[in-house]
């Protein structure tokens, strides 16, 4: 098997979560004896040649960030530039987002698994996977660690079934957090990670609260 | 206070307009955005506005003003074409770029994660769609974007069902 494999994030790929995940899903695909290409549409100047693999490869996987319940506005640009094919062609897809629970990624699954209709290509399933937001701020060693679980799915991916097997839907973790849980997190979370998030915004030079207001608006 | 974006070819906004102006009920305050013309970037998804300059978008292009209409309104109206069934990329830009109104700090709601919002006040949201739009993706659609700023979604209209769309900006 051979794949063609999109990174549909807007972001530059030096700081994509997605890049990362990509790097520890095609890891899986070498281990199983399959080979790769890989493109990030991030870059405009590139798109005729993604386009072009796109066309004359039928193996193609798109990886993406959740951008408002939906398909990122660059990605669905981009989309928009490519032909209809035929059967031939298999388009799956692996998406990801910020919020951990599955529930908060199936409004934009739900468009993406009509989208190959479109394209009048075959769906190969969609990996659906959140909790994603902190990748970009650890260290390499920890981003290796809480990517390496893409890994397993790139080794399932290459056996061939796309995404449909049973291993590829639990992998995505609890639909909703239970309410004990929810309890726990949010008692954790006031204090804790808005710390976390205070010293991520002073690292990159932020020097006002994190939900200052920059205008008023009419309703207050 | 209304807020119409149109982000279509064939500058259908300004038929919705007429169309509330004439309706009689003058009292309802309305603006109409043709977004023709302006320069809008995509978001870049560089979280700069939750994490280095909160609130403020690093992009500095055509966005703000809207950003800020959208911010006061009590609904916005997303006038847009569509393709694969789903709103054009570019009033889906337009959505991925209100990330500013909320803030990086979370919490539950009704089950699920929520971003807490960084206004008191947020509008509902609205589409009315020229094309072939898959009208039940994308009352899902609205309404799950209204959800992420505690809001509700007014509805999903095709252009030649305008009237019920007018009828619920009155």
């Amino acid at each position: 098997m051979h794949v063609v494999i999109i990174n549909g994030s807007p972001r530059v790929q030096k700081y994509s979560n997605t890049e990362k995940i990509i790097a520890a899903f095609a890891k899986g695909l070498s281990e199983k004896g399959a080979t790769f290409e890989t493109y990030a549409i991030s870059d405009r100047k590139t798109w005729d040649i993604i386009r072009d693999a796109y066309i004359k490869k039928d193996e193609i996987l798109i990886a993406l960030p959740l951008y408002v319940e939906c398909v990122p506005g660059l990605l669905l640009e981009f989309l928009e530039t490519l032909p209809r094919k035929d059967e031939q062609t298999r388009l799956s897809f692996l998406l990801q987002s910020g919020f951990a629970e599955g529930c908060q990624l199936r409004c934009g699954e739900a468009f993406l698994e009509k989208l190959p209709k479109y394209l009048n290509v075959r769906y190969g399933g969609c990996l659906v996977k959140g909790d994603n937001f902190g990748i970009r701020i650890l260290d390499e060693e920890k981003q290796a660690q809480v990517t390496r679980p893409y890994q397993a799915m790139g080794e399932l991916f290459a056996e061939g079934d796309g995404f449909f097997r049973e291993e590829a839907k639990k992998f995505t973790g609890p639909e909703y957090f239970p309410f004990p849980i929810r309890l726990m997190m949010g008692l954790i979370f006031k204090p804790l990670g808005k710390k976390i998030f205070q010293k991520a915004a002073a690292s990159l030079g932020c020097r006002v609260p994190l939900d200052e207001r920059v205008w008023e608006t009419g309703r207050n | 206070m209304v807020l119409m974006i149109d982000t279509t070819t064939e500058h259908i906004g300004k038929g919705i307009a007429e169309e509330l102006t004439r309706s009689g009920e003058s009292a309802v305050g309305f603006e109409l955005v043709d977004t023709t013309g302006m320069n809008i970037s995509h978001c870049v998804g560089c979280n700069y506005c939750w994490l280095k300059t909160p609130g403020v978008c690093t992009i500095s292009d055509d966005y703000e003003p809207i950003l800020r209409k959208m911010s006061n309104a009590d609904q916005v109206w997303l006038i847009s074409d569509t393709h694969f069934g789903f709103v054009s990329w570019q009033t889906k830009n337009i959505v991925d770029r209100i990330m500013p109104l909320v803030t990086m700090y979370l919490k539950f709601k009704d089950g699920q994660m929520r971003h807490v919002m960084r206004y008191d006040h947020q509008p509902d949201i609205g589409i009315i769609y020229t094309g072939d739009g898959d009208q039940a993706y994308l009352e899902r659609w609205c309404q799950r974007t209204a959800l992420n700023i505690g809001t509700r979604s007014l509805g999903v209209f095709s252009e030649s069902s305008k009237k019920e769309a007018v009828s619920c900006m009155l």
